[in-house]
């Protein structure tokens, strides 16, 4: 078991070396629109594609800054911040993680810089901790299927449903379901763990089924997403809905279910790191995420969904995600500690793992 | 005198100290219970969540594991904005998850009990930790496990500050009513004093009769000592007057005979020196003789004015038996002299012979200093007093020596022999009738003394 958890450690820590020796290939810089009076150092997981629009606007409004915005998984952030934090170094001026229990231990361990400015008074009180971890986005966890693939009658559209599906439909789908590798997808993990704090026992049986029907477990969403469209997986599950959707907007064959018995919800959180060399610069780009306006970009450009707009177009789910009231917000809080309590991550990993991935992981995790 | 603050001052400001003091008291009461409280409260919650995780603990496989329940971080998440640092250690003292570096200050194998708590510092901030001790009898884990949940102080803190704002608030509120209620107390208890005081400075400085003001029992002994004070005042100046009456009537005897055998001795024995000082022993005498009569009539009025009931007279023939009086028969037919009064008599309320004895010294006094060739004495009244005026033509006293001229032995014309205590005989007897004294000078040839006496309206008698 703990030969299991370090060969994966290895390769996590692998994967993060190439990250960082290849650094300067995720690195963007937007450079300043005017004579550069500052440069803001973005540390982020979410995908350039969705951030661009906000950047582009952002530095509209406040042109001489240049931006390097840096993209990295949720692990390797979550890695490095920590390690930056810990030896008192800067990285970066602002950090955008989709997994907030990363971001709210890193607040916890005291590595977070408060901010507090009318806009911030805007953020929700479950989105927002100690002024510290805020939470500028509203994404729920979808289904994502390919409509050339599921026929309309077999749309699963609860956690039932799919579980139902998967068990009826074995031998289709075996193979053809795809879900986050909780082991090296933070939000994965998160989005996992707050599946298996739901009251009923169906994401017990949903991993059963899953396991059976040798579900694909994928580093990040945009694989999945991309073998769903292409046909090479039928059925996405855990999928982040802004991602989802922007890929259901380029792919025709590719469409988005809100789950109807409960949906997740994460908010992206967003931190300034306390050694920060131009925190003020991350206060000013937080704020603008939290603005009226970068709201209206987020929801018309980037992440598509909104706690108070209905659903997007062309999105099968209630009409109104909080109203329906089967919205599940990932509150940022303490809770999340235990989400990140390490001992308990080792043996959910393990367990998930046990049920899931060992009979179908890729060559690279095995022993 | 060494002017002493006021008693509402040293009250108010000894009451103030005490309400201060008080308050004071107070405030660091309420700080001290409302951090009791608060650590209490939020302890409650460190204790519930270790509790929480030491129960999580078990033994799986013949290792340790621990599952920490997410209602456990939960539930210190209620305090909104702390950090949370746990730790859970194995029976071997190794770390089994959590931080490291989070010791908890209790001793580890001393203590037994279930749990434990204290304060501490965690990454340079002041946190409050738990500690629960659990026992494992597992045959392949035997021991003790610790869980250690150490939460930082911002809520309670808070909760202090706002717990001690709320009763400061109270405590003030009600320092201030206390004060405001205190002065009005003071004020309404001094108020006695007040009237007191009011009452001595109101009466008349003849007045020695005891003060007969309605006061607070507290001031009793300061009104008995007035009073006591005012009786033995009263028997001195009594005892003064007698002697001084006692004293010239005696000197009058004496005076009378001496008078005589001067006037016995004869003059025209004497040569031109002897002469002229013989006259002027004869005057001497004479104004030693006036004197004492003065003296006597001085204290006659006095005693009068203390013991006689005033009654309804007329003014007119109080006055013309006083001219009568005043008027000797030798006086010098040069000068003119009348006496005039109204038909419609104004009465008075006073006494006839005080009044007499007063007008009397004002003729006479006009006689002696001020008449040339004309003296008038007129009695008349208006809607509200009447007036007995004496008019000369001598020179008078000037404006600036009017005040001075009542008082007792002075007078105008210092070469001439002191008048006494003429005009103070007639002053002190208007005054006691309620009257005034004044006086009016016309131009050089008229000089008028006035005597307003307030008008009788009440039955003639």
């Amino acid at each position: 078991m703990m030969k299991r958890f370090m060969a994966t450690l290895m390769a996590t820590i692998l994967a993060l070396t190439s990250q960082v020796l290849a650094a300067a290939d995720n690195q963007t810089r937007f450079p300043s629109l005017q004579t550069e009076t500052g440069r803001l150092t973005i540390y982020s997981t979410t995908d350039l594609a969705a951030m661009k629009p906000l950047i582009d606007d952002f530095q509209r409004s406040a042109p001489g800054i240049s931006i390097d915005y840096i993209e990295y998984l949720t692990n390797e952030l979550h890695a490095l911040a920590s390690e930056a934090c810990r030896k008192d170094e800067p990285l970066g001026d602002l950090l955008l993680s989709s997994s907030v229990d990363q971001l709210l231990k890193l607040a916890n361990d005291g590595c977070a810089a408060s901010h507090t400015s009318p806009e911030t008074l805007r953020v929700a009180d479950w989105a927002n901790w100690r002024d510290e971890v805020f939470g500028f986005t509203y994404e729920p966890a979808v289904f994502v299927y390919n409509t050339r693939k599921v026929p309309p009658a077999e749309v699963p559209r609860t956690h039932v449903e799919l579980a139902d599906l998967l068990r009826e439909r074995l031998d289709y789908y075996r193979g053809r379901v795809g879900t986050y590798d909780i082991r090296l997808s933070g939000i994965g993990y998160l989005l996992a763990f707050n599946d298996a704090r739901q009251t009923n026992t169906v994401f017990g049986r949903l991993l059963e089924s899953m396991a059976r029907a040798s579900a694909v477990a994928r580093c990040c969403t945009g694989e999945i997403l991309e073998e769903v469209a292409s046909g090479r997986l039928y059925i996405g599950y855990n999928m982040l809905g802004s991602y989802a959707y922007d890929a259901a907007r380029k792919h025709p064959d590719l469409r988005v279910v809100v789950p109807r018995d409960y949906t997740l919800v994460l908010s992206r959180g967003a931190l300034i790191p306390k050694s920060a060399e131009r925190g003020d610069l991350g206060a000013q780009f937080l704020d603008y995420l939290l603005s009226e306006r970068g709201q209206a970009i987020a929801r018309s450009n980037a992440f598509y969904f909104s706690e108070t707009g209905g659903l997007p177009p062309d999105v099968d789910g209630p009409q109104n995600l909080k109203e329906s009231g089967i919205a599940q917000p990932i509150r940022i809080g303490p809770g999340l500690l235990a989400v990140q309590d390490w001992a308990q991550r080792q043996r959910f990993i393990e367990d998930w793992s046990r049920s899931l991935i060992e009979l179908n992981s890729p060559e690279w995790t095995r022993e | 005198m060494q002017h002493e603050p006021s008693l509402f001052a040293r009250l108010a400001r000894r009451i103030s100290l005490v309400l201060g003091i008080g308050a004071a008291l107070l405030v660091s009461a309420a700080w001290y219970y409302a951090e009791t409280a608060a650590d209490k409260a939020y302890d409650r919650l460190l204790v519930g969540a270790a509790l929480q995780m030491a129960e999580s603990l078990s033994v799986e496989r013949g290792a340790l594991s621990a599952r920490l329940p997410t209602s456990a971080f939960e539930l210190l998440g209620l305090a909104e904005r702390d950090r949370i640092f746990y730790r859970v250690i194995d029976t071997n003292g190794k770390t089994v998850t959590g931080y490291d570096d989070l010791q908890s200050p209790a001793p580890s194998d001393g203590a037994r009990d279930a749990v434990s708590i204290s304060e501490g510092i965690y990454k340079g901030e002041a946190v409050r930790i738990a500690r629960a001790t659990r026992v494992l009898a597992d045959p392949s884990v035997t021991g003790h496990v610790y869980v250690i949940v150490a939460q930082t102080n911002e809520a309670r803190s808070a909760l202090t500050r706002e717990l001690t704002l709320r009763a400061t608030i109270l405590v003030v509120v009600m320092s201030f009513l206390a004060f405001a209620g205190a002065m009005l107390a003071i004020r309404y208890a001094l108020q006695p004093v007040e009237r007191l005081g009011a009452a001595v400075r109101r009466r008349d400085p003849h007045d020695l009769t005891p003060v007969s003001v309605g006061v607070p029992r507290e001031l009793d002994p300061f009104v008995s000592s007035i009073n006591h004070f005012m009786g033995r005042l009263n028997e001195r100046v009594d005892l003064l007057q007698r002697f001084i009456a006692d004293a010239a009537h005696q000197i009058r005897t004496p005076l009378t005979a001496l008078s005589a055998q001067i006037d016995l001795l004869g003059h025209d024995k004497l040569d031109k020196t002897g002469r002229q000082h013989f006259e002027r022993v004869q005057q001497r005498t004479g104004e030693l003789a006036r004197l004492t009569n003065q003296l006597l009539s001085h204290a006659m009025v006095i005693h009068r004015a203390d013991s006689i009931q005033l009654e309804p007279i007329s003014l007119v023939d109080v006055a013309r038996r006083a001219y009568r009086a005043a008027i000797p028969i030798t006086v010098d037919p040069d000068i003119v002299i009348s006496f005039e009064a109204p038909d419609d008599r104004p009465f008075v309320l006073g006494d006839a012979v005080s009044l007499r004895e007063a007008i009397v010294n004002v003729i006479d006094n006009a006689l002696r200093h001020g008449t040339d060739q004309r003296l008038e004495v007129r009695v008349r009244s208006d809607a509200l007093d009447a007036y007995v005026e004496v008019e000369d033509d001598g020179p008078g006293i000037p404006p600036e020596g009017w005040e001075k001229a009542t008082q007792r032995f002075a007078t105008s014309k210092s070469h001439e022999g002191s008048s006494g205590l003429g005009f103070a005989i007639a002053q002190e007897v208007v005054n006691a009738h309620g009257g005034t004294l004044g006086f009016r000078a016309r131009d050089e040839k008229s000089f008028t003394v006035i005597l307003t006496l307030p008008l009788y309206k009440g039955p003639a008698k």
